[in-house]
């Protein structure tokens, strides 16, 4: 193992963030078990003190949830310059067979982690907790996939040996890479943008659309948000990243990350993933716009996140056009 | 108006020191009365009262305000419940020494958000009533006993809240404040106020203008009297 400061921060970070989520989840699985508004007995009124604590220590521990992603990416990003033939994070994470599920596994977490924060934050404008049990649900749904990836974290940090020789971006990402352990990553390069620019547009008018609306087509908003940030991960590896660089055979997503190309990656990806979570959000939030004590604030709240991820959608967008028009690489055919 | 349900208060639950204050109080308690809770010290009327209030949550049990259940509350609605229902009398009075008496009636409306000028102008309007305009900009501490007390029920008053309550009002006052204290519960409850007060002075509990004692002992309801 390697005693980086910010390692052994995340670790630490994450081993408390595990050790919460798992307290929580106690609470969590009463809640579900014995919740009952009607009664008054001493049970049911502890539970409705005690959430205020819950909530709150778990609102904490995914909010750092979500900043650790970023913090990982860093940590991989600044450790490739002790790893023989790592020039980013692609090569780091590629040092051992836990890296990319690791960082897999905190990208599912974050879009969850940010979709109970979001409905967390409606519960909490409610005057009698009509998402409480559908928190708690998501809550004991997200557990075992934290304790996963703090397992995965571990080994993967664990297993982390300055001697071996990795494999760097270029093996990894570039077009008709063949298979030096990248774990079929490599990408074909040359694909059109066509697909992704309809889809940004068709994303952001309904995006407007929803924050006009107050929530209107919320759930295909949701559908959508997702397919786009698929759909924009594929296109910054396979085409975007071409103008970054401008060498036409360099597909890596994590050298945007670092100073050479003005760490521009860090706006890219927290556009990318808040704009899915905000997405997802509109969508999570939507059943709650049944509940009488939630009628008047969910659309409100719907009306926000769909502006927000269409904040994000556009920034993405915007930075990777201004990439594509004064890059000096030039595509054609 | 005010309807709780098995109310039972239990302070240092599972410690040596634990105490129980309430055991399973129910009451209904109409809009617009002047009701007294009486009862020696250590009867659970504070308690009680600090219950209807929203300053202190149950341990077990559910109250009703009109349309409300407050028990459930979360801590920001139940404050804001509070702040706009409720108007205090503290039996010390807990104004605040080294500030105007405007300024104390004026506090309590503070957190919502009010445009200053309105809230002073209530403030004065207030103290105007209590004959204490002219006592507005002096420090409370300045003040007599009556004086003071009748800014602390202007401060009750300052968020023109539907029920007062009252923590043992007269226990710092001569018979005469007292007989005062009672007058001005009597025309606050002809303003349609719900008047609660707690205590065991017979000024208070004989007064005429009470509509109902409530007999308080060791944490449950002994007796009920309606006045005719």
């Amino acid at each position: 193992m390697i005693l980086h400061p910010p390692v052994l921060a995340l670790l630490m970070g994450s081993l408390l963030a595990s050790f919460m989520v798992v307290y929580a989840s106690w609470y969590a699985i009463a809640v579900l078990r014995d919740w009952e508004i009607t009664s008054g007995s001493e049970l049911q009124l502890s539970l409705e003190r005690q959430t205020y604590l819950i909530s709150t220590l778990v609102g904490y521990t995914f909010v750092f949830q979500l900043l650790s992603l970023f913090l990982f990416v860093f940590i991989a990003d600044d450790l490739s310059r002790l790893f023989v033939g790592a020039m980013c994070a692609a090569g780091t994470l590629n040092v051992n067979a836990y890296g990319y599920p690791a960082l897999i596994l905190k990208m599912i977490n974050f879009i969850l982690a940010g979709a109970w924060l979001v409905l967390n934050y409606v519960d909490n404008k409610a005057y009698d907790y009509p998402l409480i049990k559908t928190k708690y649900l998501l809550l004991l749904l997200i557990t075992p996939v934290m304790l996963v990836e703090t397992a995965a974290l571990f080994l993967y940090f664990l297993n982390l040996h300055p001697d071996i020789i990795t494999s760097c971006c270029s093996n990894i990402f570039s077009a008709g890479a063949s298979g030096s352990g990248d774990g079929g990553l490599a990408i074909t390069g040359g694909s059109r943008p066509t697909i992704f620019f309809a889809l940004m547009g068709l994303n952001l008018m309904l995006g407007l659309y929803v924050f006009l609306t107050r929530g209107q087509g919320a759930y295909l908003f949701a559908a959508m948000s997702c397919g786009a940030f698929v759909v924009s991960l594929i296109a910054l590896i396979s085409v975007f990243s071409l103008y970054f660089y401008e060498l036409p055979t360099h597909h890596c997503p994590f050298c945007i990350l670092q100073g050479a190309y003005g760490y521009v990656g860090y706006p890219l990806y927290l556009a990318l993933f808040g704009g899915v979570v905000t997405g997802i959000g509109t969508g999570v939030v939507a059943p709650a716009r049944k509940f009488k004590s939630l009628a008047g604030i969910v659309p409100v709240v719907q009306g926000r996140l769909a502006l927000a991820s269409v904040v994000c959608c556009a920034l993405f967008t915007g930075i990777v056009i201004i990439a594509m028009m004064t890059s000096n690489l030039i595509m054609e055919g | 108006m005010i309807q709780l349900r098995d109310i039972k208060k239990v302070f240092n639950a599972g410690r040596p020191n634990e105490f129980t204050a309430l055991y399973g109080v129910s009451l209904d308690i109409d809009g617009g009365g002047l009701t007294v809770l009486k009862g020696p010290s250590g009867s659970g009327k504070t308690t009680l009262l600090s219950i209807l209030g929203c300053m202190a949550r149950p341990t077990a049990g559910r109250i009703r305000f009109k349309d409300l259940e407050l028990t459930s509350l979360p801590e920001r609605f139940l404050a804001a419940t509070r702040r706009q229902s409720f108007g205090f009398i503290f039996q010390q009075l807990n104004l605040i020494k080294g500030i105007t008496a405007l300024d104390n009636v004026m506090l309590p409306a503070y957190p919502n958000g009010e445009k200053r000028s309105r809230i002073e102008a209530r403030a004065l309007a207030l103290l105007d009533a209590f004959s204490l305009k002219h006592k507005a900009a002096a420090n409370v501490e300045w003040l007599s006993g009556g004086e003071a007390q009748r800014v602390a029920i202007a401060r009750a008053l300052i968020n023109d809240p539907d029920v007062i309550i009252a923590d043992e009002p007269t226990a710092h006052l001569d018979s005469k404040l007292s007989l005062e204290f009672m007058e001005t519960m009597q025309r606050l409850k002809l303003q349609g106020r719900t008047i609660l007060i707690a205590s065991h002075d017979p000024i208070a509990y004989d007064a005429p203008c009470v509509d109902r004692v409530i007999e308080m002992r060791d944490g449950v309801v002994i007796d009920e009297n309606e006045s005719a």
